[in-house]
């Protein structure tokens, strides 16, 4: 019998556990460690931040899901990892401590494999000022905080209505903020619902981004397919900022947000501060801080973490002429423990994927790598089937691989709600991680598989997948045949 | 705001019977592009 803990229930979390349930025999036990009592499909959160989809519709409880189908979930927190147990429990072990029912309660949960699905800590506090629904700015990394940033613009909206000019700035809230997807499918919504309320002659949209040129996305940008043209996405991001009347001011590493007021530095160096009346801005994303010991109690946190886990990546410090495919992890296996992995979010990325860029102050100002929804549900998929392999015998080593280097990507942005009305920007990516030395001419991405597309299709699409997915999440007949 | 997407451009984008073909053609591509699997680089 095994026993597999999962830290998070979050897309990677979720997947693992699903998989893993749907393939072991009930004698092994899967075990979910999440803080959060819901399951939310993240991607929507954009919907519910321009007030067209309640929160009750992106989430639902896990609890009840998890009995039904045999999985075992504690409604806690990791504290500490002890991958060698101590001196009192001989397995290998993390110490949790519940949330909710049992608040305050600690528990050593020992395991025979370790899934680390914690995904990102939402670093707010990176940047001064910048925690959400203060200082008038924003955030929709949550369905909380998407939510009360609707509640926000509505009130904007309603000053627009009487006649009170309104600066929206929307984009990143600090150097190395990634993410950017979101906040460049808010903008779009935030425009789009903006002239249904026939107030868009009101406002004055501004993108404020850490990436050196639109549509970097902090994938270094595409050059993508786009009808019968090739185009880069920059080119692309400019084309609909403009025809939307949206402003941009690039390269903008924000450093403190003071009420209605947000200041950054450039890449040339230059201090200056943009005014705002709603704005919503992504945090930067870093590790929880967790802390290993060892059987004798000793800290080996650096075994274990550098910001986020190490796994199986190349972490060698090179510059960017250097950067390779080959630098990043396939199979998500920490390289000191081999029963821990860390997929989707939770793995430390060798490098970035965007040039990095400082400013003449010598302030880092890069977009951080993304790793969506796609890329999280894929690669914790493939840690359960190389734990499902081994459990049953079938490989020793594992067989399963996924780097995002030899995977592609949708990235399916929502450009507006509404069934005749909304819009969507559909780009795809293969590989995420640009090959140069396989797609040398196409700038590291194979072109037709790299594309972009606009138009009503791509809001279908996006709802689409909201259904499919949570159907999928649900766990409901035939779930795994959804890929991720 | 300047006019970079043309009015043409704008009815295909918009247009519900055209957009009907576009959703089931980006719906298979991107369905090839995740299943057409993932693998290592080493």
């Amino acid at each position: 019998m095994s026993k597999i803990v999962i830290l998070g229930a979050g897309i990677s979390g979720h997947v693992a556990a699903s998989h893993l349930r749907r393939k072991l025999a009930k004698e092994h036990q899967v075990v979910v460690v999440s803080p959060n009592s819901s399951y939310q499909w993240i991607p929507s959160n954009i919907w519910v931040g321009i007030g067209r989809m309640q929160p009750e519709q992106t989430k639902f409880p896990l609890k009840p899901l998890y009995k039904k189908k045999g999985i075992e979930f504690k409604q806690a927190k990791v504290t500490t990892f002890h991958p060698e147990g101590d001196a009192e429990t001989e397995a290998p072990f993390v110490t949790i401590e519940y949330v909710a029912e049992k608040a305050g309660q600690t528990e050593k949960v020992t395991y025979d494999y370790l899934i680390n699905a914690t995904g990102p800590k939402l670093n707010f506090e990176a940047t001064e000022g910048l925690k959400p629904g203060t200082n008038g700015v924003y955030s929709v990394c949550t369905y909380s905080h998407a939510d009360h940033s609707w509640k926000a613009l509505e009130q904007a909206i309603a000053k627009m209505k009487k006649g009170v000019k309104q600066k929206i700035v929307i984009g990143t809230g600090h150097a190395k903020a990634t993410c950017q997807g979101a906040a460049f499918e808010y903008i779009l919504n935030v425009e789009q619902e903006l002239r249904r309320h026939k107030v868009r002659d009101m406002a004055e949209i501004t993108w404020l981004s850490n990436e050196y040129q639109l549509g970097d996305f902090g994938m270094d940008g595409m050059l993508l397919s786009y009808g019968s043209n090739i185009l880069k996405s920059a080119e692309m991001v400019e084309m609909i900022f403009e025809d939307r009347g949206i402003k941009w001011i690039l390269g903008a590493g924000v450093t403190k947000i003071e009420a209605g007021l947000a200041h950054y530095e450039n890449l040339d160096g230059e201090y200056k501060t943009e005014p705002f009346d709603f704005a919503m801005l992504i945090p930067s994303f870093s590790g929880h801080g967790f802390k290993a010991y060892d059987k004798k109690g000793v800290d080996i946190t650096d075994k274990l973490f550098k910001g986020f886990m190490l796994v199986d990546a190349d972490y060698t410090p090179k510059p960017y002429e250097e950067w390779k495919v080959q630098d990043w992890p396939e199979t998500y296996q920490n390289p000191h423990y081999e029963n821990i992995f860390a997929p989707g979010i939770a793995f430390a990325p060798p490098h970035g994927i965007s040039k990095p860029r400082k400013s003449k102050n010598g302030t880092d100002i890069t977009p951080a790598p993304p790793r969506t929804g796609m890329p999280s549900g894929i690669t914790a998929k493939l840690v359960a089937d190389n734990l499902i392999d081994k459990i049953k015998g079938k490989h020793k080593t594992l067989h399963h691989k996924g780097s995002m280097g030899n995977m592609g990507a949708a990235c399916i942005a929502s450009a507006g709600f509404g069934i005749t009305k909304g819009s969507g920007v559909s780009i795809t990516t293969y590989p995420i991680v640009p090959d140069f030395e396989k797609y040398p001419d196409s700038h590291g991405r194979k072109l037709g598989q790299t594309f972009g597309d606009i138009g009503l299709a791509g809001h279908w699409l996006k709802l689409a997948l909201h259904y499919a997915f949570l159907y999928k999440a649900k766990m409901k007949p035939f779930w795994w045949l959804i890929p991720e | 705001m300047t006019r970079r997407i043309s009015k043409t451009k704008q009815f295909i984008m918009m247009n519900p019977i055209i957009q009907f073909f576009k959703f089931i053609y980006l719906s298979l591509k991107v369905l090839v592009i995740v299943a057409g699997g993932h693998g290592g680089t080493r």
